[in-house]
């Protein structure tokens, strides 16, 4: 089993890319082993339901924006290697989680934590133009959908033996914590 | 006498009116805060055993806060505090204008955990201003969300926020004699969680590696469910409506629930057991830790929990309905009860913004309430939400908090004072569960694993930190009986084929029509005042519970009740040098549960960016 999850707040501009393309990609074809789901309901709830599932996943796919000082639009599509900082910071995290906040790199690192994050993980990440309230995407962001769409499904359903040693386009792995 | 500083005074009909001969009756003494901060600058400079210590941001909270205090480490005590919010919450501003049937869905989101019961707020304040009733099934349904949602937040906090202050890893890092101590202490309550020894339950406290942390993250998941069977989804449900709930309630969404809700009665009863335990073995230990977060029991509650043939939403019927409530409302000054009325609570609140950042607002739009009580130009109803982002200074504006009051008193609201109100006004409705004997609450839990237990929370003699946490305890097997008391009589109304759960409305197009919303966070007190101008939402203004915890001063220099709990914690705390972790001072904070609100955003008119951005959070090189 696939999943693609979406994360990210509603009605904040480019932050919101993951929700605006839920809908879009829920009505795209794809294989019945694949799912689409939100991830914006916290990460312990998240943890919580994968350790529920009798069938673990086999493979994750995320897509969110998230600022981590790049261009505007630039794509970043990389597997998640895993590590976790120190317990404290764990501990800080599962707080924000559990009183509302939702973050990709709070989701990954109490997930990692948690251990429920299969190896075939993948992040697609988009850089967003700074936070802006509004429900449509900048065009920066608009143009790059195509290429996003791209990425998920490749990162969905590309054999894993060619997607395992690779940074794909331009992505990297990005330090979550120091 | 219901106020004893407001100018308000009542006839012998009970009719209120303005003292006589009094020419400005809502004026104010502003007093200049730069001769104390003069003072403390004084002392630091003098002493080197007197420190800032801040905390930016206060960790294991909800949202931004940011606390700064001084202490003097030689006589353990503290010297000043200054408590900041330090993100702008910009909901007043958003709703303004705005249909009003988008004030539950957009309220909502001013909370991560307490999502349902801003909807729920949002929902009563819009019943009132245009009187709708909601039927009988609604207003139990809404109740069942309710207590759900306190199953939900009260094992959060106990365990995941605070609980760890209480841990075995916390406390061997700042006093390690404590824990020493503990580990000889026996458990009162093995028979009920196990334990044998205080040293065993903090242990077990130890945060991600504890079972009672882990325990607690997993009851979390069992309250979301419950939830979701009728929220639809959580935080921010989707069935909360004016005039009842969107949901179709059958005898299996009912029987769903209540396997969930069972889940509360045994761990109710643990967890009452472990906090017993750990709170009376630290007062033993050494009686100074009954002065961590010390101040008078003087606090406001909305009320919670509505009952079904008695509320009909009006203002007219406010003060029946409102007494009629499973927890009473009312204010309480230093433990006694002033009054449990809504109208004279919501006659008495103020907002003042002198040490927060925003300006005055011109105008007094309302002079009394709809039924002749005088309001302040400072009430909800006419304070208008006009912020100003500045320079932080102990001496001015440090707070993106306002400073409210209750006839000019600043107040404490938590879970724990909707038991301190029951408990003390014994108006409780007659409960198969529940009794309010006038100095305690006395909760009768049926027992699933653990036999039945009576269990009875009293008003303690002091009102300090571990006793906030002690009642947080006993408001679990609390909010679970008035669950089981609601699900019965949803029970009984299916029985008896009473299936509606909402009354539908129309906005009037002109006019216009005022409402208060009364209702309870995990966090206690929350209103929202709405004015309705021609079919939109004119005004809007919600008080949280944190906006009353974590008040800055008020402009005529009271500390608000975060800075007047950790201004009287004594410093217990072994550690007096580099590792000076202030564990007592965090205690005194996290023990009101702050709940900042989070996810704040809000345009500047004009402008692309996001007011949060120009925060300033860093207390350092503040004046």
């Amino acid at each position: 089993m696939v999943l693609i999850g979406t994360l990210g707040y509603h009605n904040l501009k480019d932050f919101s890319l993951g929700p605006i393309l839920f809908p879009i990609m829920q009505e795209m074809d794809w294989p019945d082993e694949v799912e689409i789901d939100e991830l914006n309901w916290g990460a312990v709830a998240i943890v919580q339901n994968f350790q529920a599932r009798t069938e673990p996943y086999d493979r994750v796919v995320i897509l969110s924006a998230t600022p981590r000082d790049r261009p505007i639009g630039t794509l970043t599509y990389y597997h998640w290697q895993g590590g976790i900082p120190s317990l404290e910071s764990i501990q800080d995290r599962i707080s924000e989680a559990v009183t509302g906040v939702t973050s990709l790199d709070n989701l990954l690192v109490i997930g990692e934590y948690f251990d429920i994050w299969p190896t075939e993980t993948l992040i697609v990440d988009v850089e967003p133009h700074p936070e802006q309230a509004g429900e449509r995407l900048t065009d920066a962001l608009q143009a790059r959908i195509p290429e996003v769409l791209k990425a998920v499904e490749h990162a969905a359903l590309a054999d894993w033996s060619a997607i395992k040693p690779k940074e794909i386009l331009e992505g990297k792995q990005f330090e979550l914590y120091p | 006498m219901c106020f004893k500083n407001l100018p308000v005074e009542f006839d012998e009909n009970g009719q209120a009116y303005l003292k006589e001969g009094v020419n400005n009756p809502y004026d104010y003494q502003v007093i200049d805060l730069a001769e104390r901060e003069d003072k403390v600058h004084e002392l630091l400079a003098k002493n080197g055993f007197i420190k800032s210590v801040d905390y930016d941001p206060v960790t294991r909270v909800a949202g931004a806060l940011a606390f700064h205090s001084v202490v003097d480490l030689k006589n353990k005590k503290v010297v000043s505090t200054n408590s900041m919010a330090t993100l702008f919450r910009g909901y007043e501003i958003i709703l303004r204008g705005r249909d009003p049937r988008d004030a539950a869905y957009i309220s909502s989101r001013a909370c991560g955990v307490c999502g349902g019961v801003h909807a729920t707020t949002a929902a009563l304040a819009m019943e009132m201003a245009l009187d709708i009733k909601p039927p009988p099934l609604g207003i139990v349904i809404r109740n069942l969300l309710l207590s759900i949602e306190y199953l939900y937040d009260h094992p959060l906090h106990l365990f995941l926020l605070a609980g760890p202050d209480y841990s075995e890893q916390l406390i061997n890092a700042t006093n390690p004699e404590l824990f020493k101590a503990a580990t000889k202490a026996p458990a009162k309550n093995q028979a009920k969680h196990g334990y044998s020894t205080v040293g065993e339950i903090m242990t077990d406290l130890n945060p991600l590696t504890g079972k009672l942390y882990l325990e607690a993250l997993g009851m979390t998941r069992v309250a979301r469910e419950a939830y979701v069977l009728i929220g639809g989804k959580y935080p921010h449900p989707q069935s909360v409506i004016p005039g009842g709930v969107a949901a179709t309630i059958t005898p299996s969404v009912l029987n769903e629930l209540y396997i969930r809700l069972q889940k509360f009665f045994d761990y109710g009863q643990k967890v009452v057991g472990i906090w017993d335990d750990v709170f009376d073995f630290m007062v033993e230990f050494n009686p100074d830790y009954a002065r961590c977060g010390i101040r008078p029991a003087t606090m406001a509650d909305t009320g919670v929990w509505d009952r079904p043939g008695v509320y009909d939403a009006s203002y007219a019927n406010m003060d029946e309905w409102g007494n009629a409530r499973w927890s009473t409302p009312g204010v309480l000054v230093d433990g006694e009860v002033v009054t449990t009325d809504l109208s004279k609570l919501n006659a008495g609140l103020e907002e003042f913004i002198e040490h927060s950042y925003y300006e005055h607002w011109d105008g007094q739009r309302f002079k009394t309430d709809p039924l002749g009580l005088p309001l302040s130009p400072n009430h909800p109803w006419n304070k208008e939400t006009k912020p100003k982002p500045g320079k932080q200074s102990w001496r001015d504006k440090y707070s993106w908090d306002t400073s409210p009051t209750w006839d000019r008193m600043p107040m404490e609201a938590g879970a724990y004072t909707r038991l301190y109100m029951t408990a003390k006004a014994q108006k409780l409705p007659t409960s198969e569960f529940l009794e309010s004997t006038g100095h305690s609450l006395k909760i009768l839990v049926p027992g699933g694993v653990l036999p039945d237990a009576g269990l009875e929370w009293k008003v303690p003699e002091h009102w300090n930190a571990l006793e906030r946490n002690r009642a947080r305890a006993y408001a679990i097997p609390y909010s679970a009986m008035v669950s089981m008391e609601n699900w019965k009589m949803a029970m009984e109304m299916l029985r008896q084929g009473e299936t509606e759960v909402s009354t539908p409305y129309e906005i009037p197009k002109k006019g216009t029509q005022m409402g208060v919303g009364f209702w309870g966070a995990g966090r206690g007190f929350l209103s929202h005042h709405l004015v309705i101008d021609d079919g939109a939402i004119g005004n809007y203004q919600i008080v949280t519970p944190s906006t009353l915890n974590a008040a800055p001063r008020t402009p005529w220099g009271a500390e608000g009740p975060y800075e007047e709990a950790v201004l009287n914690t004594p410093i217990i705390e072994a550690n007096m040098d580099d590792d000076f972790k202030g564990i007592d001072i965090l205690r005194a904070i996290r023990s009101f549960d702050p709940c900042m609100p989070c996810t704040t955003h809000i345009m500047v008119d004009g402008a692309d960016k996001l007011i949060t951005r120009e925060v300033t959070t860093c207390a350092c090189g503040v004046e």
